[in-house]
């Protein structure tokens, strides 16, 4: 088990992919490291969806490679690593659980015995026991989600792509696939995860990407991404606060509720001459801290203005 | 391939295993008794009442003897004239329905196959009365020229007179025969085609309805999705006929034994063993194995390519399927005329050009080969089946992988022969 060595586990290099009238992919490069929980982001229709496709094999690049595991990738070999919870999912609704999950186990080259096995395993580690010969058409929608999840990774894949894996649970499962996730990128495996939802991307990745319009405009961790977004804004508390003199100060205030502010400082200031400044002031300053954009934030000033269902650009 | 295969496997499990294959593969048997069955009884109920002369030149059937018997069954009833009816009166007109020559027998012998002539076609619910009066003058005439004892009776046993019914009218009984099962045989591939075909439909409708395609295509490519389909289904009619065929040889082998104790039963078999005794059973047999195979690759993966290019409406998938149904219905047309002619040109072209050969060659099959369908004909046809099915395959695996993934945009063929033939 190496949780986070800083080898690539996959390597796309200037990806392409047109259809007939429509630049779905167009020069995407990504490095994603082994053990990363990699958010991939984006509107609808920005070509995240082609990318995860060229990613799974599903698609060929019109140009550009695809490096696996440090090798071209070869789908029809490494299908087998790699395990894919697309967006949209379903199953054999007539077919019964137990025999579901044993038949994509085996598309994905597991034998039967070794693929009865992990079921098991899995279905003991999250409850589902006793649903092997339900069919699936009589499960609940979220059952029917933690069977997928179960069977993106039954074949213990070392890439693991979940394109919203979220949607249709109730908190409570949530949480279970969310600690899964987290055991799983414990373990060595790397995760892709899609989605919308950005207060999860905080939460559960530690490197993002955002496309739009079929291209990468940003591609860093979730730190980084933050600071480098960062509006110089600031929440200070204390008392005489509501006594200031603005003049000549380094900043202006943006809301004031009670004892705090929230100011933005202006350029050629820093935290340091705000802070003196305040004291100078006689301020008794109670909390003073950097206030950093939700990356919701950041998704909507990148492509707020790009339509949610964008018009592909014509070749 | 093992993954081809694993998708092979769930597909004929599943649909085997299913209610609806169980009861449709016992429901047809069943229907093929009650259809026999009732050939038998209509047979019963169309006997009919035949006046036959007879012109005797043996000198055993004497006027006494033949009146005698007209007394017991007046069902039919013989006349013995002296020559046979006039030429120009050989007809209806004639006031006789047939007639029988009876040459100068040898009594110890009888004589298995005297041709009954008649001018239209009976059947042997109404000649086989006929040929029982005969027999019993024969009997009765045996009787009275021998004293009894153990070697005369097995003489008498042996001896006796048999009928072959001969239709003077249309030298080409066989004919019938043929066009019989030429139809049969057509219109059980026609069948399988539209069933098994719009299964496959249904079965890729049912895949991206559900969502799974692209769970699947993540682990398998387009192509061998559709083709495990394709072949899985195609498993299960296989399956299906195999359980029919057997079926039929029992009831066909019992009907035999069980011989006359099942009185109508016995001479539907009969009548189905004079029948199959005209044809070459395995020829047809193993070409229709080839054509109904063939066919159905041929047509199935065109309506696997319109089932995944469809989105749940069954209406759009029926619009789209329709030219390819036109075709399966246009074959049940060319057929009908291959029938009437088969060696006509209609006939030979339509059994050649792959998209009608498996029905309209399946009509013409039974006339004869290589007498009616020249070797190289049967030859040309298949060669050109396999070729066309290797490229509606292909052809449908093309639209297949862009099909299965595409939601909600109403698709046309136009649109679906352009995914054909670019890259990608």
């Amino acid at each position: 088990m190496q949780p986070t060595t800083m080898d690539s586990i996959l390597s796309l290099k200037h990806l392409r992919k047109h259809f007939e009238s429509q630049k779905a992919v167009d020069d995407i490069s990504l490095e994603i490291e082994r053990g990363q929980i990699f958010g991939l982001l984006g509107p609808n229709g920005a070509g995240k969806t082609t990318l995860i496709r060229m990613i799974t094999g599903i698609f060929y690049p019109d140009q550009g490679d695809i490096f696996f595991e440090g090798k071209k990738f070869d789908p029809l070999v490494d299908v087998a690593k790699i395990g894919y919870m697309p967006e949209e999912r379903g199953l054999y609704k007539k077919m019964k659980v137990g025999e579901q999950a044993l038949y994509l186990a085996q598309l994905k080259g597991l034998s039967r015995q070794a693929a009865k096995q992990k079921i098991e395993n899995w279905f003991g580690r999250f409850g589902m026991e006793s649903w092997w010969d339900k069919k699936v058409e009589d499960l609940s929608k979220g059952m029917g989600q933690k069977l997928q999840f179960v069977t993106t990774v039954l074949h213990d894949p070392s890439l693991i792509i979940l394109d919203e894996p979220f949607s249709g649970l109730d908190p409570v499962n949530s949480n279970l696939i969310k600690d899964e996730i987290f055991r799983l990128a414990q373990e060595g495996s790397t995760i892709i995860f899609s989605t919308h939802r950005m207060e999860q991307v905080e939460e559960i990745c530690n490197h993002i990407a955002l496309v739009n319009k079929g291209q990468k405009i940003l591609d860093g961790t979730v730190q980084a991404v933050k600071q480098q977004y960062k509006q110089h804004q600031y929440s200070v508390s204390g008392e005489g606060l509501n006594k200031l003199s603005m003049n000549q100060a380094p900043f202006t205030v943006v809301s004031q509720k009670d004892n705090t502010l929230i100011i933005q400082i202006a350029a050629q200031h820093n935290s340091s001459t705000v802070l003196r400044f305040l004291l100078e002031q006689n301020v008794e300053i109670s909390a003073f801290h950097e206030l950093l954009p939700s990356l919701n934030d950041i998704f909507i000033q990148l492509v707020g203005n790009t339509p949610t269902a964008r018009t592909f650009e014509k070749i | 391939m093992k993954k081809t295969w694993i998708i092979i496997e769930r597909e004929y499990l599943t649909r085997v295993r299913k209610k609806t294959f169980v009861i449709s593969t016992l429901l047809f048997p069943l229907l093929y008794v009650a259809l026999i069955g009732g050939m038998g009884f209509i047979a019963e109920k169309s006997k009919e009442t035949l006046t036959v002369a007879v012109i005797d030149s043996s000198g055993y059937f004497t006027k006494e003897a033949i009146e005698a018997e007209n007394q017991v069954d007046p069902s039919s009833s013989l006349v013995l004239l002296s020559n046979a009816p006039e030429q120009s009166k050989q007809d209806e007109e004639s006031g006789y329905d047939g007639y029988i020559e009876i040459p100068s027998l040898n009594w110890q012998q009888g004589n298995d196959s005297l041709v009954f002539k008649t001018y239209k076609s009976y059947g042997s619910a109404s000649t086989g009365v006929v040929e029982a009066k005969l027999n019993r003058i024969w009997r009765r005439l045996l009787n009275d020229s021998l004293q009894l004892d153990m070697r005369k009776q097995m003489i008498m046993a042996q001896s006796k007179i048999g009928l072959v019914t001969k239709n003077i009218s249309d030298e080409q009984a066989n004919s019938a025969t043929a066009e019989g099962i030429g139809y049969f045989a057509g219109f059980l591939v026609y069948f399988i085609l539209l069933i098994y075909g719009s299964q496959v439909m249904m079965g890729v409708m049912e895949e991206k309805t559900n969502r799974i395609a692209e769970v699947i295509v993540s682990s398998v490519r387009p192509f061998q999705m559709m083709l495990g389909k394709i072949l899985g289904i195609g498993a299960v009619a296989l399956t299906q006929f195999l359980i029919w065929i057997v079926f039929v040889f029992v009831v066909y082998n019992v009907g035999i034994k069980s011989g006359t104790s099942m009185g109508f039963m016995a001479e539907a078999v009969g009548g189905v063993q004079r029948m199959i005794g005209s044809v070459n059973v395995p020829l047809i047999l193993g070409c229709f194995a080839f054509y109904f195979l063939g066919g159905f690759f041929f047509y199935a993966s065109l309506y696997g390519a319109i089932g995944s290019a469809v989105n749940e409406d069954m209406r759009e998938a029926q619009s789209l399927s329709f030219p390819i149904t036109m075709l399966v219905i246009l074959s049940i047309a060319i057929m009908t005329a291959a029938v009437a002619n088969p060696t006509g040109p209609v006939a030979v072209w339509g059994s050649i050009i792959p998209f009608s050969s498996p029905i309209v060659m399946m009509a013409r099959i039974p006339y004869g080969v290589p007498g009616t369908v020249p070797l190289w004909q049967l030859g040309l046809s298949m060669a050109l089946l396999i070729a066309g099915f290797l490229f509606t395959v292909w052809f449908a695996g093309k639209i297949y992988r862009t099909g299965i993934l595409m939601y909600g945009k109403k698709v046309t063929w136009k649109e679906m022969i352009r995914w054909a033939f670019t890259k990608g």
